[in-house]
């Protein structure tokens, strides 16, 4: 049985999960989506800072352009420890393609002009 | 070797150093902190007392009325701030106001000027805040406030305008007597080779003097004192220094105006073992509460911005201790410096130096002494033209760092550089201000940070906060290269 | 300097009034304190932003860099590195600001908008006792440190206060390296999104300490650790409680102020709840033609509801430029009942009702389910119900003039329904 609370709507209804994979605690089906996605296939939007090469703007704001897993996070947050953007830079700009086989880019959200 | 070594860069210390450029002779003050002044000269109630308190005949009755005599003379050559605010010692009970009429005697004996009873009706005209439980006052014209640290800081760089050297992150840890001076050693390995030793070392005063003393000729208990800082937006709250009557505990809860428009509730007095643990309590800061509503009316609790405590040098001489060792010739004491030791620095120092050393050594003054330092006002206080003249002269004066309390980016270069600068965030807070205001710093603390790093050509986590070792930054999360 | 209307500050509210009020007619000068546009939206690299007023869901430096654009776009003039030290009025407003290109000079202006935002309350000001090391910091202070300069400022944190941004520097703090022993929040409960705890709590397996506060702080040099206590229903510790965390940094979430306390000179009426100016359903304050929106009237859950009120502000101050003569104002104050702990605005002037206007207001405890009632003279002329009403939820309250009648004051109460 694995419990969580659910996000969707503020109510935050807890809920479970039992070996069946039947949802109990929700008040209405999003929250039953929710929890099995949550338990089958964990994401998150990643949102962190890389380095530039700009002088007085040393970090640039980036994310993922979609979820990823759960897992990853860490991953992907070692392998961002080391890479520089080039300025400059346009918010929406993709500094780095399918990072690590996720086929998830990291996109800068930050306009750097110099 | 050096003529004279002082160990202790506080209020004291720093006085003494001031006092000793005077004659010739080198003087060398030790500090075993990363600036001048940090113990109980940046943790005490700034005030300039009048001398009602201390009992007849005392040196802390002497030396406290003189102290405050010579601030006259300090305030126009070293250009410190002072506030003359007199104060009132309230009384709202009857048994009270016996005390006040003992208290008046004993300032009269100690030759404390102007001291006068006043009825509540005559003290409300000057003081409308004043609680309304108030029966009687007394009044004692001649009590100041100044900014104690600042007061430090001018002394010690008057002393090096007239040769003194200053040298922090030095602790002694053992004195040995030798032919014609003493052997003093530090922390971190030097030895220091002086004709003369003095003790000015506050809370540790005891402890350097049993570095060479058999029997040291006092224990020092070391006192807590808590207190609450109120935004300098209360400005005008009270004029008056306000005490209530005092115990035998010591003076009580005050509330006392500060020169930059803050007030100060406090302090506590609580006995500790330890000499240097100055954290705060929930007990003391709610004692601080109840007792400051005795004094005042309304007090604007919410204008809060700060808690702090500080320990006092209490000892159980009882009074100062400013003589000469009974062990060891040349080596001399200012031991047991607890209040009115801020009032009586100047005093204390002039005591030391004339009398004590002055009995025992023989000095010679010098043929020149410059007593002054320039005045420096903040960039804010000043009048339009000295403004725009400065502008003209260093743009960033235009720059404003921290927003609550209008200093300047050129304020701060000033306060990083030069023989008493600082490169620490708290260091400058000391000199320019920067973060004493209503934010303490939420805002300005990086610009600070970047600008000490920029002058001093440091990384930004090599920038500390105020002793060694305590960089503000931990580690850069993203790798360079 | 001339200007019809100045607009200090250029972030989220600043550039939202200031692209508001730009009009053919009208001039607008917009003063910023930084070196670029965008406010506290630029260190706010999380997601959360955006959802109602762009229907997406952008991070802050993204959300700021559509005003910024359009900003930029429209040509509007603005000063940057530029401090206000002062405002005063005698016929206009003389604002008078300091930067290092120009020194100390006056901006004239017949308007003036407060856009300044917030500062974080701190450890002096809910007196927390113990030693004072280096190591303890407002949340914000943290924040800005790791985004914009990119350090971390402890490897072993604990966060006081489990508001937003007490919740988003956990998984950030962690995300980064360090290590959050945990969050200790002094209510019963978290004013943080439910998102936020399971997103930046659970993910991560930090425990969240409801009813807790911290009691005490050891360290002489640097922060050595800090022990937190339970409280009970009058928030004092309970004796007893004490768990004591080894960490080297302390992060405050502990509120956030309005920074309207340096303008001195003008002596605009304040509230005491909100701690910032009282003002009226077109954002203006008892000094006509100075306006205050966004975080710096009220302190705001959303960056939407900021740019929602900050263009109305924009608007009006527009509107108030353009008729300088405004005929009577007949003012009175909004009175609150029940559970509502405060409201913005905090008076209407019935002078002036052509139009509809919001009305702003927090509860002062949570519940289930609540009803909002308007009343004037006695006589519900509006009700409404609520589901989910929380002190750190705000929410608003449309009037409509037809729906009033002459001017006695309305009185805004919220019921809780208890089943």
């Amino acid at each position: 049985m694995k419990t969580m609370i659910c996000i969707v709507c503020p109510v935050g209804c807890h809920l479970s999960v039992d070996d069946s994979m039947v949802v109990h605690g929700n008040r209405c089906k999003r929250g039953e989506v929710y929890a099995i996605k949550e338990l089958q296939y964990p994401t998150r939007m990643l949102t962190t800072t890389v380095r530039t090469t700009s002088r007085e703007i040393p970090l640039l704001s980036v994310k993922t352009s979609d979820p990823i897993h759960k897992s990853k996070l860490f991953e992907v947050m070692k392998e961002l420890k080391t890479f520089v953007a080039n300025v400059p830079v346009a918010c929406g700009d993709i500094l780095i393609h399918n990072i690590l086989d996720t086929e998830i880019d990291i996109v800068a959200t930050r306009t750097i002009e110099k | 070797m050096v003529d004279t070594l002082i160990i202790g860069g506080g209020i004291v210390g720093t006085c003494i150093a001031r006092e000793l450029s005077r004659y010739e002779g080198t003087v060398l003050i030790v500090e075993k902190e990363n600036d001048v002044a940090n113990h109980q000269t940046i943790a005490n109630s700034a005030i300039i007392h009048s001398g009602h308190d201390p009992i007849p005949k005392t040196l802390k009755a002497r030396l406290c009325v003189e102290g405050n005599a010579m601030y006259e003379l300090m305030e126009q050559q070293l250009h410190i701030p002072i506030l003359r605010t007199g104060a009132y010692v309230v009384a709202t009970t009857s048994e009270e106001e016996e005390i006040l009429k003992v208290l008046l005697e004993r300032s009269i004996e100690n030759g404390v000027l102007g001291a006068t009873l006043l009825d509540a009706k005559q003290a409300r005209v000057l003081e409308p805040n004043l609680s309304l439980q108030t029966q009687k006052v007394l009044s004692l014209p001649s009590t100041k406030v100044t900014f104690p640290w600042e007061v430090a800081i001018r002394a010690m760089q008057n002393a090096i305008r007239n040769g003194a050297e200053f040298r922090k992150n030095t602790q002694v840890s053992s004195i040995r007597k030798i032919d014609n001076g003493f052997e003093v050693a530090t922390t971190n390995g030097e030895i220091i080779l002086a004709k003369h030793v003095v003790n000015a070392a506050g809370v540790y005063s005891g402890v350097v003097a049993g570095m060479i003393e058999k029997n040291v000729p006092y224990t020092i208990t070391p006192r807590r004192g808590e207190y609450f800082v109120l935004d300098r937006r209360v400005k005008g709250f009270v004029q008056h220094v306000l005490y209530p009557v005092p115990t035998k505990a010591g003076k009580g809860v005050l509330v006392v105006p500060q020169t930059h428009g803050n007030i100060l509730l406090g302090p506590t007095s609580t006995h500790q073992e330890e000499p240097e643990r100055v954290g705060t309590t929930r007990e003391g800061l709610d004692y601080i509460r109840k007792q400051a509503v005795k004094l005042a009316e309304n007090i604007p609790f919410d204008q809060i911005i700060r808690s702090f405590s500080g320990i006092r040098a209490t000892s159980t001489a009882e009074d100062f201790y400013i003589k000469e060792s009974n062990e060891v010739k040349g080596f001399f004491h200012a031991g047991g410096i607890d209040s009115p030791g801020l009032t009586a620095a100047p005093a204390i120092a002039k005591c030391m130096v004339e009398e004590v050393m002055g009995g025992s050594i023989s000095l010679r003054k010098k043929t020149y002494f410059d007593p002054i330092e320039p005045e420096k006002k903040a960039f804010h206080d000043l009048p339009d033209d000295e403004k725009k003249a400065l502008l003209r002269r260093d743009p960033r004066y235009g720059n404003i760092v921290c927003k609550c309390e209008k200093i300047t980016e050129a304020e701060v270069i000033e306060a990083i550089h030069g023989p008493l600068g600082s490169d620490t965030i708290k260091g400058i807070k000391k000199r320019a201000r920067v973060g004493s205001g209503i934010c303490q710093g939420g805002y300005c603390e990086e610009t600070l940070l970047k600008i000490i790093a920029r002058e001093t050509k440091k990384r930004l986590d090599e920038i500390n906060y105020y002793a060694l070792n305590t960089p503000i930054l931990i580690e850069e999360t993203k790798v360079k290269r | 300097m001339k200007t019809d209307i100045c607009v200090i500050g250029g972030g989220a509210g600043g550039l939202a009034a200031a692209l508001s009020s730009n009009d053919d007619g009208v001039s607008v000068l917009l003063v910023e304190r930084e070196g670029h546009l965008g406010g506290i939206l630029n260190q706010c690299i999380h997601n959360g932003f955006g959802l109602e007023v762009f229907k997406e869901e952008l991070t802050g430096p993204e959300y700021a860099e559509r005003f910024i654009k359009e900003f930029e776009a429209k040509k509007i003039p603005h000063l940057l590195n530029t401090t206000v030290i002062d405002i005063r009025k005698t016929k206009d407003f003389l604002i008078d600001v300091s930067n290092e290109a120009n020194g100390l000079f006056t901006i004239e202006a017949k308007a003036v908008i407060l856009a300044t935002g917030c500062y974080e309350r701190t450890r002096g000001g809910i007196s927390i006792p113990g030693d004072r090391p280096r190591g303890v910091m407002p949340a914000g202070s943290a924040q800005r440190y790791l985004n914009i300069d990119g350090h971390l400022v402890g490897k072993n944190i604990f966060i006081l206060g489990s508001g937003d941004i007490g919740l988003i520097m956990a998984r950030r703090m962690t995300l980064e390296g360090a290590h959050v022993h945990g969050v200790a929040e002094i209510m019963p409960y978290s004013n943080g999104l439910t998102r936020n705890i399971v997103q930046c709590l659970h993910d991560f397996d930090i425990p969240l300490y409801l009813s807790h506060t911290v009691t005490d702080i050891k360290g002489k040099d640097i922060l050595e650790s800090v022990t937190i206590q339970e409280v009970d229903s009058e928030f004092h510790p309970i004796g007893g409680t004490e768990k004591t965390f080894e960490v080297d940094a302390l992060l405050l979430s502990v509120g956030l102020l309005p920074d309207v306390h340096m303008f001195e000179s003008i002596p605009f009426e304040k509230s005491q709840e909100t701690k910032s100016a009282v003002v009226n359903q077109f954002c203006e304050t008892s000094i006509e033609g100075l306006f205050v929106c966004g975080n710096a009237l009220h302190v705001h859950d959303l960056v939407d509801w900021v740019t929602k009120e900050s263009q109305k502000a924009g608007h009006f101050a527009k509107q108030f430029v353009k008729n300088p003569v405004r005929g009577k104002s007949n003012l009175k104050p909004v009175e609150t009942g029940g559970f509502v702990r405060v409201v913005v605005p905090q008076k209407i002037d019935f002078g002036q009702m052509e139009n509809p206007f919001e009305l702003s207001f927090r509860v002062s405890k949570k519940m289930e389910e609540g009803i909002l009632r308007i009343e004037q003279n006695g006589k519900t002329v509006r009700e409404k119900r609520y589901k989910h009403l929380a002190p750190a939820e705000m929410e608003s309250i449309r009037i409509d003039p037809s729906f009033l009648s002459g001017d006695h004051p309305i009185r805004l109460i919220v019921e809780e329904v208890v089943k």
